[in-house]
C-alpha cells in the first residue's frame, strides 16, 4: 500500500513541467545551499542590527581605525563606528537595490526583447530603435538631473536611493532586450515552433510557454551578473548626490571609502567584510541561477 | 546588461575621482581662488630656515634621511619634474582657467608687478611704477633690454595689445578688465574706437594708464597683466575675432623663465630654461610638468619619478611620505574655508540668536578631527589665518556648548514640543540641509550635525547633491541650510557679505559691514586697511551668517635634493622657479 | 538583404534626431551652466551676462537647438568651452589613447573568455569550472578602481615591474620605435585591469551559450557519427554557441572609443573618458553634446552591424 502511494505522488509531482523543474531544483544540493545562504543574508542584515549594541549614528573618534577586538568584532572605521553593524545595515540597502534594479531591467528587457523578436517587422524595428535611443542616453547627466528633481520634490533623502535604482533598472533593459531578441530570432524558425503554429496556439502562449523558457539561460546569466553590477554601481552614486546619505552605509560605498593605498594595505578589515558579502551574494545567486537553468532543462546532466 | 552597469559605474565613479582632484579657478590677474579641490595652492614655506618640524600638524617636516633617496632621482641632476593634475592646455594668461594652466603661463610669461609672499605688491617686469596725485594715472617703466624668447624686445605697445584683447567683446576668458574702469575701455568694447584712449604710449618702454575711478584692487588690475608679444599673437587679430590667438594657446611665446618645447596633452609639458631671463637664468636647465592622478601622485614621489607634487592631506598620506625619509613634506594652510550657510530670508534663520545657537550647538571640533585629524583647524571668520586682514581679537570662538545653544533657542521663542522638536507659532524647527556630495567632510558633518541638533530639539533632514546643483539652488535662493567650501582671493574684498552683493545669495545685510567693506576697498594703504577689516570680521563673526567650519590644509611633498622652493598662499612655486636648485 | 541594409540606414536618421533632441533637452535641464560651474568669486553679474551672450547661452532653448543641430549636420561640432578648440580637435587628441587600451583589452579578453567559456562548459562541475567561477566572481565583486589600486601597489610599487602610471616616461627622448615600446610598457597595467573586468561577464555568457549548445541533439549526432571530440566542440558546438556573442560584440563598438573613465583617472592615462567627465562637471555643453552624439552614432552602427552579422551567421534567421 505505502509503495503505491509514493509512486502515485511522484506521478502527480511530475505532472506539469514547472513542478518537475522544482523537484529537480530542490534535489540539486548546491542550488539549495545557495538559496539558503541568500535567505540567511537577508535575515542577518535585517535582524542583526537589532541585536547589536551599537546604532547607526554612534561614533567615537578616539576608537577610530582599530582592528577587530572583542568589543568590535570586525573593527572600526575612520570615525570609530562598528564595522559589523555597518556591514549588516549596508546589506539591507545593497541587497534590495541590487534586486530592484535587476528585476525591473530583466522584466522590461525580456518582455520587449521577446515581443520584438517574435513579431519582427515593424514591431521589431520600432522597439529596437527605441532601445537604440535608450542605449545612447548619457547616464551621468540623467542621474544628476534626477537628484535635483528628487530634491525639488522634497522626497525623503533616505528613500531616494530606491527611486534611483528603479530608474537605473529602467534605463538598463536594452542589453537584455537585444540578447533575448537575438535568441528568439533563432528559435522562432526552429521546428518546434512550426509545431506550435500547426497546433494553432495563441501568440502569448507561443511566446511565454515555448520561446521564453528557452531564453531563460541567457536571462539568468545576465540577471546574476547585473545584481553584482547594481550593488557596485550604487556605491558610485553618492558622489553625484543620488546615493545614500551619510552615515547610511552600503557595501559598495564601504569598499570605496577604503579606496586608497594605505587602507588597502594596512586595514583589510575595512574592505574585506563588505567585499566578501558582495562576493557571497553574487556567487550564491549565480549558483541558484545555474540550478534553475539545469532544473528547467530536461536534457541537463544529472549528477 | 553587465556592460551597462560597468559603464554607469565607471561614469559615476570617475566623477568622484575627477572632482576630488579638481581644478582650481582663476581670474587671470589676481592670484586665483581654489575650488573644493584638494591639490591646490602653496603654503608658507620660507626658503632657508625650515619651520619647526611638527609631528602631525601644520608645518614643514624636512627629509629625515636623504641617503635613502631613489637613484633615478639622484641621477637626474639637470631636470626638475613636477607632478600635477593635468592642465587644460590654455597656456595663455588671458585664457588660462585652472591653477595648473597658471603654473605653465606663469613661467612662460611675465607681468609688470606680482604678489610677494605676503600678498604685498612687488615689481617684476616693471622697473618703476608711479601713481599720479589724484590716484587715477599709473605710469609704468619697463626694464631695459628684456626680450621675448625669440629675441624680440618687450615693448610698451604690447601692453596696449593685451588690453585690447581683454576689452574685446569676443573675449571669454576669466579676467574681468571692465572692473578696472580704464578710460576708453568701454569705447573699444563697443567698437567705437580702435584703440583705448586711457592708455598712453610714451616710449618703447614707458606708458601710462588712466582710470576713471580707483580702489585697492587697481594696482594689481593694471599691473598684474602679463605681456604678450604683439608680433606673434596679434598677427591674425581683428576686433571681435580672437580665433587666431586661441589657435596659439598651446604654443606660447613669452619673456619668462622657461621656454615651452613640447606639450603632450594629458601627459606632460616640457620646458627648457630661458638663458636670457631678465631676473637671471634659471638654475635648473630642464623642467617637466608631469600629469599625475590621486593614486599615482604619491606613488611617483615614492619611486622618484617626480620631484614634487601636491597631495591630499590625511594622516595616512603624511605618515607614508614622511616615513620614506627622502621627501620634504610641507603641510600648509589652504586659502579657503568650509562653511554652512543660512538662508536668512527664511523666517527660521532671520533671528541672530537662532544662528548663534546652531553654531554653539554643533561640535565643529569633532567634525574637523574626524576627517582631517590634526590637519585642519576650526575657523571663525571668513578669512585665512595667514592673511594680514585676519584677527583673533574680539572674535567669538563659539566653543561647543549644548546648554548655551538651548538657552539661546529658548530666548528666541522656540519651545520644545511634545515630540521633542522645538516649535514657534505652529512651525516646527525642522531644517532641510543640503551638502555638496563630493566633499569628504560630509561623512562626519552630517551624522554629527544630526546627532547634535537632535539634542537641541532640532530635526535635521539631510540630503546630498552634486556641486553645481547646490550652487544653482544657492543662486535661486531655494534652500534652508547648505554646506560648501570655497576659496579666498588674496585681497579681502568680495561681494559675499555686502547687502545685494553679487555673491550674496544668503539674504545677509548689515549696514555697518557695507560701510566697512566699501572703506576698505577704497583705501590703498595696507596699515590703514587692517583695522577696517578687523572690525568687519568681528561684526560678521557675531552676526553668524554662516557656521564657519574649517580651514583645511594642503600638502606639498618635494624630493630632498630640491632646494629653494619658494611659495606661499599668495605666490605660487612657479613664480620663483628660476631660483630653485637641485643638489648635485 | 540590400533592402534591409537601406531600410536600417534610413531608420538611423529619425533615431539620431530623436537622440539629439533628448540629449539637448537634458543639457538644458541640468542645473548650472558653464558660467556657474566656474565658481568665480569675483564674477560680476554684468560679466556673467556678457559671457552668456558670447556663448549664445542667453538665447531660448529651441533656437539653440536648431543652431547646434544645423551646425552638426554640416560637420561642425562647435568649439569646446573648456578647451577653446573645436570639439572634433579635442576628441581627436585624446580618443586614440583610449582606443589603444580598449582594442588590446578587447582582443585579449575575448580570446581568453572564449577558451575559458568552452572549457568550463565542457567540464561542467569540475574543479576547473568551480575555481574559474570563483575567480570570475571575485573579480566582479570588487570595483574596478580597487583592482587598479591593487595592481599598482603590488606590480608597480612593490615589485617595480611596471611603471606606476602615465602613458610614457617623463621627458622621453628616443626613436619612434623606442617611444612605442615605452607606451606599450605603460599600457600593460591599464590593459590588464580592463581585461580582468570584462573577462568575467564574457566568460559566463560563453559558458552558458556553450552549455546550451552541447546539450543539443545534433551534438549527440556528431559524436555518434564518430567525430573526434575536438571537431565536435570546436567545429560544431563553438560556431553555434558564438551567435549571442555577435550581439555582445555590437555593444563593444562604442566602448572602443568611449574611454574607460575610472582607469584613465587612476593611471593618469590621457584618455577621452576623463575629458568627457570634466566636460560634464564644468557643463561644457558643446563637448558634452558632441561627444554624446558621437558615441550614440557608434552605438547605432554597432547594433546595426551586429544585426547584419547575426543574420548572416545564423541561416535560420530571415532578416526582413
Amino acid at each position: 500500500m505505502p509503495i503505491k502511494k509514493k509512486a502515485q505522488n511522484r506521478l502527480k509531482a511530475a505532472d506539469s513541467p514547472w513542478r518537475a523543474a522544482w523537484s529537480r531544483f530542490s534535489r540539486n544540493k548546491f542550488a539549495l545551499i545557495a538559496f539558503i545562504i541568500i535567505v540567511l543574508m537577508f535575515i542577518i542584515c535585517f535582524i542583526g542590527p537589532i541585536l547589536s549594541p551599537y546604532s547607526l549614528l554612534d561614533y567615537d573618534i578616539k576608537m577610530k581605525n582599530s582592528p577587530p577586538t572583542t568589543t568590535h568584532w570586525l573593527g572600526t572605521d575612520k570615525l570609530g563606528r562598528d564595522i559589523l553593524l555597518r556591514v549588516m545595515l549596508a546589506g539591507r540597502i545593497s541587497l534590495i537595490v541590487g534586486l530592484i534594479a535587476t528585476v525591473i531591467a530583466v522584466f522590461i528587457g525580456a518582455t520587449i526583447g521577446a515581443i520584438a523578436g517574435f513579431y519582427g517587422k515593424w514591431v521589431d524595428a520600432l522597439f529596437m530603435r527605441i532601445a537604440d535611443i535608450f542605449m545612447a542616453l548619457p547616464t551621468l547627466p540623467i542621474l544628476i538631473i534626477l537628484g535635483v528633481v528628487l530634491s525639488d520634490f522634497k522626497v525623503d533623502p533616505s528613500q531616494r536611493i530606491y527611486f534611483i535604482m528603479a530608474i537605473i533598472g529602467f534605463l538598463n533593459w536594452t542589453s537584455i532586450a537585444r540578447l533575448v531578441r537575438g535568441q528568439i530570432l533563432s528559435l522562432r524558425e526552429q521546428e518546434f515552433m512550426q509545431a506550435t503554429v500547426a497546433l494553432g496556439l495563441r501568440d502569448s502562449r507561443k511566446v511565454f510557454r515555448h520561446l521564453l523558457p528557452n531564453t531563460v539561460p541567457i536571462i539568468i546569466v545576465t540577471a546574476t551578473l547585473s545584481v553584482a553590477g547594481a550593488i557596485l554601481t550604487e556605491s558610485t552614486l553618492s558622489f553625484l548626490g543620488v546615493g545614500v546619505v551619510p552615515p547610511t552605509a552600503s557595501w559598495g560605498n564601504m569598499i570605496s571609502a577604503a579606496n586608497n593605498l594605505v587602507d588597502l594595505d594596512k586595514r583589510p578589515w575595512l574592505w574585506i567584510p563588505p567585499g566578501l558579502c558582495v562576493l557571497i551574494t553574487t556567487v550564491a545567486i549565480n549558483i541558484m541561477g545555474d540550478g534553475l537553468r539545469d532544473a528547467l532543462d530536461p536534457k541537463a546532466k544529472k549528477n | 546588461m553587465f556592460k551597462k552597469w560597468s559603464l554607469v559605474l565607471s561614469l559615476v565613479l570617475a566623477v568622484s575621482l575627477l572632482v576630488s582632484a579638481c581644478s582650481g579657478n582663476n581670474n587671470g590677474n589676481n592670484a586665483p581662488a581654489a575650488n573644493t579641490g584638494t591639490n591646490q595652492e602653496a603654503g608658507t614655506e620660507q626658503t632657508e630656515a625650515p619651520a619647526e618640524a611638527v609631528e602631525g600638524g601644520i608645518g614643514l617636516i624636512k627629509a629625515s634621511d636623504p641617503s635613502k633617496n631613489q637613484q633615478i632621482a639622484l641621477d637626474r641632476t639637470d631636470t626638475l619634474i613636477v607632478g600635477m593634475t593635468e592642465p587644460q592646455g590654455l597656456f595663455n594668461p588671458i585664457f588660462g582657467q585652472t591653477v595648473y594652466d597658471r603654473y605653465v603661463y606663469e613661467i612662460v610669461f611675465d607681468s609688470l608687478v606680482e604678489y610677494g609672499l605676503d600678498a604685498s605688491i612687488e615689481n617684476s617686469l616693471a622697473d618703476s611704477v608711479t601713481v599720479s596725485e589724484d590716484g587715477l594715472t599709473y605710469t609704468y617703466k619697463i626694464k631695459e633690454g628684456v626680450t621675448y624668447s625669440d629675441g624680440t624686445p618687450v615693448k610698451a605697445s604690447d601692453y596696449l595689445f593685451v588690453m585690447k584683447l581683454l576689452h574685446d567683446p569676443a573675449y571669454d576668458g576669466p579676467s574681468d578688465i571692465h572692473s578696472a574702469h580704464i578710460v576708453g575701455g568701454q569705447e573699444y568694447y563697443d567698437g567705437k574706437s580702435d584703440t583705448i584712449s586711457g592708455i598712453n604710449i610714451i616710449s618703447d618702454t614707458e606708458f601710462s594708464v588712466t582710470v576713471s575711478e580707483y580702489n585697492a584692487l587697481t594696482p594689481m588690475s593694471l599691473g598684474g597683466v602679463y605681456l604678450l608679444p604683439e608680433h606673434y599673437y596679434g598677427a591674425g587679430y581683428k576686433h571681435g575675432d580672437l580665433q587666431s590667438i586661441k589657435a596659439l594657446l598651446d604654443k606660447p611665446l613669452g619673456s619668462g623663465q622657461y621656454i615651452l618645447t613640447d606639450y603632450k596633452p594629458g601627459q606632460e609639458v616640457v620646458f627648457v630654461a630661458n638663458e636670457n631671463y631678465f631676473k637671471g637664468a634659471p638654475k635648473v636647465p630642464n623642467l617637466i610638468y608631469k600629469v599625475t592622478s590621486s593614486v599615482t601622485d604619491i606613488a611617483m614621489l615614492q619611486s622618484g619619478e617626480t620631484d614634487m607634487n601636491d597631495f591630499t592631506i590625511s594622516a595616512d598620506n603624511v605618515e607614508t611620505l614622511v616615513e620614506l625619509g627622502y621627501l620634504d613634506v610641507n603641510v600648509h594652510l589652504n586659502n579657503g574655508y568650509g562653511y554652512v550657510a543660512f538662508n536668512m530670508e527664511n523666517p527660521k534663520f532671520s533671528d541672530k540668536k537662532v544662528r548663534q545657537a546652531l553654531t554653539y550647538g554643533l561640535n565643529r571640533a569633532d567634525v574637523v578631527e574626524g576627517i582631517y585629524g590634526p590637519y585642519a583647524e576650526v575657523i571663525n571668520i571668513p578669512q585665512s589665518k595667514e592673511s594680514w586682514s585676519a584677527t583673533t581679537e574680539g572674535i567669538n570662538t563659539y566653543d561647543f556648548d549644548t546648554e548655551k545653544a538651548k538657552a539661546l533657542l529658548d530666548e528666541a521663542g522656540w519651545v520644545v514640543g511634545s515630540d521633542g522638536i522645538r516649535e514657534k507659532d505652529g512651525v516646527k524647527l525642522e531644517i532641510n540641509f543640503s551638502a555638496t556630495a563630493d566633499n569628504p567632510v560630509i561623512d562626519a558633518l552630517i551624522p554629527i550635525m544630526t546627532l547634535n541638533y537632535e539634542e537641541l530639539g532640532v530635526k535635521l533632514i539631510a540630503e546630498t547633491l552634486e556641486f553645481n546643483a547646490i550652487m544653482e539652488k544657492k543662486d535661486r535662493g531655494d534652500y534652508e541650510m547648505f554646506f560648501a567650501a570655497w576659496g579666498l582671493t588674496p585681497d579681502p574684498d568680495n561681494t559675499i557679505f555686502i547687502t545685494g552683493g553679487a555673491q550674496n545669495d544668503f539674504g545677509y545685510s548689515n549696514p555697518r559691514v557695507d560701510e566697512l567693506m566699501a572703506a576698505g576697498k577704497k583705501e590703498i594703504d595696507i596699515e590703514k586697511r587692517k583695522p577696517i577689516y578687523h572690525e568687519m570680521y568681528q561684526l560678521i563673526n557675531d552676526d553668524a551668517p554662516f557656521i564657519f567650519l574649517y580651514q583645511r590644509t594642503n600638502g606639498t611633498a618635494s624630493n630632498a635634493r630640491v632646494d629653494n622652493l619658494i611659495y606661499s598662499p599668495y605666490k605660487y612655486f612657479s613664480a620663483s622657479l628660476y631660483q630653485t636648485t637641485l643638489q648635485q | 538583404m540590400k533592402q534591409y541594409i537601406i531600410r536600417r540606414l534610413l531608420q538611423m536618421i529619425p533615431t539620431l534626431i530623436g537622440i539629439s533632441i533628448i540629449i539637448f533637452t537634458l543639457s538644458a535641464i541640468i542645473p548650472g551652466d558653464f558660467i556657474t560651474a566656474q565658481d568665480n568669486p569675483n564674477m560680476t553679474a554684468e560679466r556673467a551676462a556678457q559671457l552668456r551672450a558670447i556663448y549664445g547661452l542667453d538665447k531660448p532653448n529651441y533656437e539653440r537647438y536648431f543652431t547646434w543641430a544645423g551646425n552638426m549636420i554640416q560637420g561642425n561640432f562647435g568649439d569646446s568651452l573648456m578647451h577653446k578648440k573645436p570639439v572634433t580637435d579635442v576628441i581627436g587628441t585624446y580618443v586614440w589613447n583610449s582606443f589603444l587600451i580598449a582594442i588590446f583589452s578587447l582582443i585579449i579578453s575575448w580570446t581568453l573568455a572564449i577558451f575559458v567559456g568552452i572549457f568550463s562548459a565542457k567540464f561542467q562541475y569540475s574543479l576547473f569550472d568551480k575555481l574559474v567561477t570563483l575567480l570570475v566572481f571575485l573579480l566582479m565583486s570588487l570595483p574596478s578602481f580597487f583592482i587598479g589600486l591593487l595592481l599598482i601597489k603590488v606590480l608597480a610599487l612593490d615589485l617595480g615591474w611596471f611603471p606606476v602610471g602615465g602613458m610614457s616616461s617623463a621627458g622621453f627622448k628616443g626613436t619612434t620605435f623606442q617611444y612605442y615600446m615605452d607606451v606599450l610598457e605603460h599600457s600593460i597595467l591599464p590593459i590588464t585591469v580592463l581585461t580582468m573586468l570584462s573577462i568575467g561577464s564574457l566568460s559566463r555568457y560563453f559558458r552558458t551559450s556553450m552549455l546550451e549548445v552541447i546539450r543539443q541533439d545534433y551534438i549527440r549526432t556528431a559524436r555518434a557519427k564518430g567525430l573526434s571530440e575536438r571537431v565536435v566542440i570546436f567545429k560544431h558546438a563553438f560556431r553555434n554557441a558564438m551567435l549571442p556573442a555577435i550581439t555582445l560584440l555590437g555593444f563593444e563598438l562604442p566602448g572602443l572609443f568611449g574611454g574607460a573613465m575610472i582607469l584613465e583617472q587612476i593611471f593618469a592615462w590621457p584618455g577621452i573618458g576623463k575629458v568627457y567627465l570634466g566636460s560634464i562637471n564644468m557643463r561644457d555643453y558643446p563637448f558634452m553634446l558632441g561627444f554624446t552624439i558621437f558615441l550614440a552614432a557608434l552605438t547605432l552602427i554597432g547594433n546595426f552591424i551586429a544585426d547584419l552579422l547575426y543574420g548572416l551567421a545564423d541561416p535560420r534567421i530571415r532578416l526582413k
